[in-house]
């Protein structure tokens, strides 16, 4: 319950401090691209639209996942709210677990309204509408769980605009991993068990990437979409739960 | 009211931190003994930087000693059972500004499980006592100062705690927001609350506290009842104005006094201390003066914490 | 600690998961499809936000972890071209690219086609290349068997300041020589020497191999020639062709065979490829 309300009042925050105002761009975009494509009557127009739905709905979940993720914790801390809080009987992990999902939360209602516009977009398009998009949309949201936690690990021990360059970094290279053990195949030694840790360390995001099969209409197994899933949670979850133990251990001075 | 019951309590409390690049240590508390009654005002007096908040902190559960034992409420800090009967108000705190007060209030609440009407009572009763019934609906960011403060000490006593800790309660606000503030202490101290607080302003200490602490560079120089610290030492000089005097009379006051001054018809005399006060009584009789007032003089706790400041610096100059 | 508990706990279910749903995928398939899904070029160059050339790179270190393996799967090399034409237009001096690109499409997937298309992209953009125009020569030269492209490819390499000697001698003779296997053989040379990828080099050096039977046979086959045309009649073996003084030796059979002469047809073949190489047939 305290956890709840600690998310409740993170979603609070974000919706008071405008974060869904990103909406009204992404919804620019959705009409301006539809009135441009309806005049335009050549060529596999509804393929457009929805790459640049499902990419702009990616892009602005992870700017937001990055840089409000990086700043749950530290805005707590430089506004000395946090010393309220845990002066209060609440266990540290439990104000991490609140402060993540509150922003989780206002990820998936970014995103829903997100999905509801490129939807009825694509109604006045007549172009259908597939099971495969949800999926796709429903991965775009796995790879935010994966990146705020990111975020959030990373701003328990060290500074906003440092978290924010490695999560970044974290981001681009999770892209890359499964090319990184690629490279390392190739290898010997060393450079092959490095590339291979990395690989198995860090979050492999090119996974939760359904974009090329929604446009292609190459369907995905339904057991992927599962394990894929339980890979995106289970890292979430590890990302948590270090999060909390370097937590546990702060002083706030 | 018994004052029997320890309510915190440290021992030999010790804290350094790493500074810098290469992690040098540097000693913020060495060796702290507390101890605080169920019942008490307790101040806790110190320059800025003498370790005050961070010993505030430890007893918040917010940082860990690295040495000594600290206990709130008969637990070691930390423990959630106490945190369950403390109240605690940071130095300057922002607050989530993008609330407004009753939203606040309310979130706190929550985070003691408290649901309901019991919440919205609570609340209410709250707003009333601190007198920000008025904004009870305004966002925080709108807030002055003095009203932050208010309602900051409203979220520390959102659980009716037994223990209310305060950090530099005073500091920043003008002279009616520290009397709103010190009053609001006296009446929590009337609900029978323990009250310990950090400031670094020491009339306002004097004014409420029972007992005070004085820290100094992470050390305990000083503790005690307000009344016996100031008499420890202090210049005990009486103040005696008389009037109708003649120049005869204060020819034969003139020894005993410190300081003599003439304005008017009035003289005002300085006594060196009290035993001078009978003698200077018989010489006014018999010079046909008349004494309008004896004021005994009484150190404040302004001049102890100056002298102690300089004894801690020159021992310290001594000592290198 | 139930947190570090946890963190384990985590640690070996993402592990397990990762090396679970590499197992699920053919991975060699997986980087073919994630290939042929690439976006037009066009489209990614935009969306890449100025690291095109960083893109580029990525996708052709792709394209070679997929050629470098053993077996390719996926034969119709469809993904390929349409890979490298994604390299090509975010990088179009990615001169490399074309050349390695145009010359596997050439030799590994049998589309001159589309090793054309892409080598002329290259010509147009990369004009200082020499070794575009040349393996757009050797294309003509080899696969199509358009001498006259051919030896306007190869002048426009030999114009390329940067260029080997062996190309201004190689357009020279293509002018004058067209099809002949001497000239074949010395443009082959010149590709084995070239070739940095060993698979490729195998493959020139089979060509090689091909062109020298197609040499032997065409010597052989003046002396038969005459043979027939002095005696009247045909000799019964190729040995015959010796010991009379029509041949000086019968050469040796460059992948280990013989040659002989088919006792149906009365022609001189080898025992290893029974067809003769179309290329150097007299037309």
């Amino acid at each position: 319950m305290r956890v709840l309300s600690i998310a409740l009042n993170t979603f609070r925050e974000n919706i008071r401090e405008k974060l869904l105002y990103n909406l009204l761009i992404f919804a620019l975009l959705m009409i301006g691209s539809s009135v441009l494509l309806t005049r335009l009557t050549v060529g596999e127009w509804d393929r457009l639209i929805i790459n640049l739905g499902l990419s702009s709905m990616n892009l602005f979940g992870v700017l937001i996942a990055i840089f409000v993720g990086i700043s749950l914790v530290s805005k707590e801390i430089d506004k000395k709210t946090i010393y309220t809080i845990l002066s209060k009987p609440v266990p540290r992990y439990e104000f991490l677990l609140g402060k993540y999902l509150g922003l989780m939360l206002t990820l998936l209602v970014n995103t829903a309204v997100m999905v509801v516009g490129l939807i009825a977009v694509m109604i006045y398009l007549d172009a259908p509408v597939t099971l495969l998009l949800f999926e796709a949309v429903g991965f775009i949201f796995l790879e935010l769980v994966v990146i705020t936690a990111v975020g959030l690990l990373f701003s328990t021990f060290t500074s906003t605009t440092l978290s924010a360059i490695f999560t970044l970094a974290i981001y681009v290279v999770g892209h890359l991993s499964t090319d990184l053990k690629q490279f390392g195949a190739q290898m010997d030694g060393l450079g092959k068990a490095v590339l291979n840790t990395i690989y198995y360390i860090l979050p492999n995001l090119e996974r939760f990437n359904l974009k090329g099969q929604v446009i292609h209409k190459v369907n995905v197994v339904g057991t992927d979409v599962l394990l894929t899933t339980a890979y995106g949670l289970a890292y979430a979850g590890l990302l948590l739960a270090l999060a909390s133990i370097i937590f546990q251990r702060r002083d706030f001075q | 009211m018994s004052t029997t019951e320890t309510i915190l309590q440290t021992e030999g409390l010790t804290k350094t931190f790493k500074v810098g690049f290469w992690g040098r240590h540097v000693t913020v508390l060495e060796g702290l003994n507390l101890n605080v009654q169920r019942g008490e005002v307790f101040g806790f007096l110190g320059p800025n930087g003498a370790g005050k908040t961070t010993t505030i902190k430890i007893l918040m559960g917010l940082i860990y000693p690295t040495g000594g034992r600290a206990t709130v409420l008969g637990r070691p800090v930390g423990d959630s059972r106490a945190k369950d009967r403390v109240g605690f108000l940071p130095e300057s705190p922002y607050f989530y500004d993008y609330l407004t007060a009753v939203e606040f209030l309310r979130f706190y609440g929550h985070l003691f499980s408290l649901r309901g009407a019991a919440l919205e009572n609570r609340v209410t009763e709250l707003l009333d006592l601190v007198g920000m019934s008025h904004a009870s609906n305004m966002q925080l960011r709108k807030f002055s100062k003095g009203m932050l403060q208010r309602v900051g000490i409203a979220q520390a006593l959102i659980n009716d705690p037994e223990l209310i800790v305060l950090d530099e309660p005073m500091s920043g606000l003008d002279p009616v927001g520290r009397k709103e503030i010190r009053d609001l202490i006296l009446r929590l101290k009337e609900r029978g609350k323990t009250i310990f607080f950090s400031s670094h302003i020491l009339h306002d200490a004097e004014l409420l506290c029972d007992r005070v602490a004085i820290i100094l560079k992470g050390r305990m120089v000083a503790c005690g009842h307000v009344s016996e610290l100031v008499g420890q030492g202090a210049t005990q000089s009486v103040e005696m104005v008389v009037e109708g005097l003649s120049s005869e009379g204060l020819e034969h006051l003139q020894p005993l006094t410190e300081k003599l001054l003439i304005k008017g018809n009035q003289v005002l005399i300085v006594l060196r201390n009290q035993q001078q006060v009978g003698n200077a009584l018989e010489i006014v009789r018999v010079a046909k003066g008349s004494v309008v007032s004896v004021t005994p003089q009484k150190g404040s706790l302004e001049e102890l914490f100056i002298r102690e400041v300089k004894g801690t610096q020159s021992s310290l100059r001594e000592g290198q | 600690m139930l947190l570090g508990l946890a963190a384990a706990v985590f640690l070996a279910t993402i592990l397990s998961l990762q090396i679970e749903l590499d197992q699920r995928h053919d991975e060699q398939a997986d980087r073919i499809e994630s290939l042929r899904l690439l976006p037009r070029g066009e489209l990614l160059r935009p969306a890449l936000i100025g690291f095109h050339h960083l893109g580029a790179d990525l996708i052709w270190l792709k394209i070679v972890q997929v050629l470098g393996e053993p077996v390719v799967t996926d034969q119709d090399y469809e993904w390929l071209y349409h890979a490298l034409d994604v390299v090509t237009t975010l990088d179009p001096q990615y001169s490399y690219a074309y050349d390695v690109g145009g010359t596997i499409l050439a030799e590994l997937a049998n589309r001159v086609d589309w090793s054309n298309q892409l080598l002329e992209k290259g010509v147009k953009a990369n004009p200082a290349a020499w070794r575009l125009p040349f393996v757009l020569g050797f294309n003509y030269f080899f696969h199509l068997s358009d001498y006259v492209k051919a030896g306007e490819y190869m002048g426009q390499a030999a114009k390329i300041p940067g260029r080997p000697l062996y190309v201004d001698t190689l357009a020279a003779r293509l002018y004058v020589e067209g099809g002949s296997p001497l000239l074949a053989l010395q443009y082959l040379e010149v590709m084995i020497q070239q070739a940095e990828d060993p698979q490729l080099r195998v493959i020139y050096e089979e060509k090689y191999k091909e062109v020298v039977i197609s040499r032997d046979l065409g010597t052989m086959d003046q002396a038969l020639a005459r043979y027939k045309q002095t005696r009247g009649r045909n000799p019964q073996t190729l040995a015959d062709l010796v010991k009379e003084g029509y041949l000086a030796a019968v050469p040796e059979e460059p992948f280990g065979g013989e040659y002989r002469m088919n006792s149906e047809t009365r022609e001189i073949e080898s025992s290893t490829h029974r067809e003769r190489l179309r290329l150097h047939r007299p037309d």
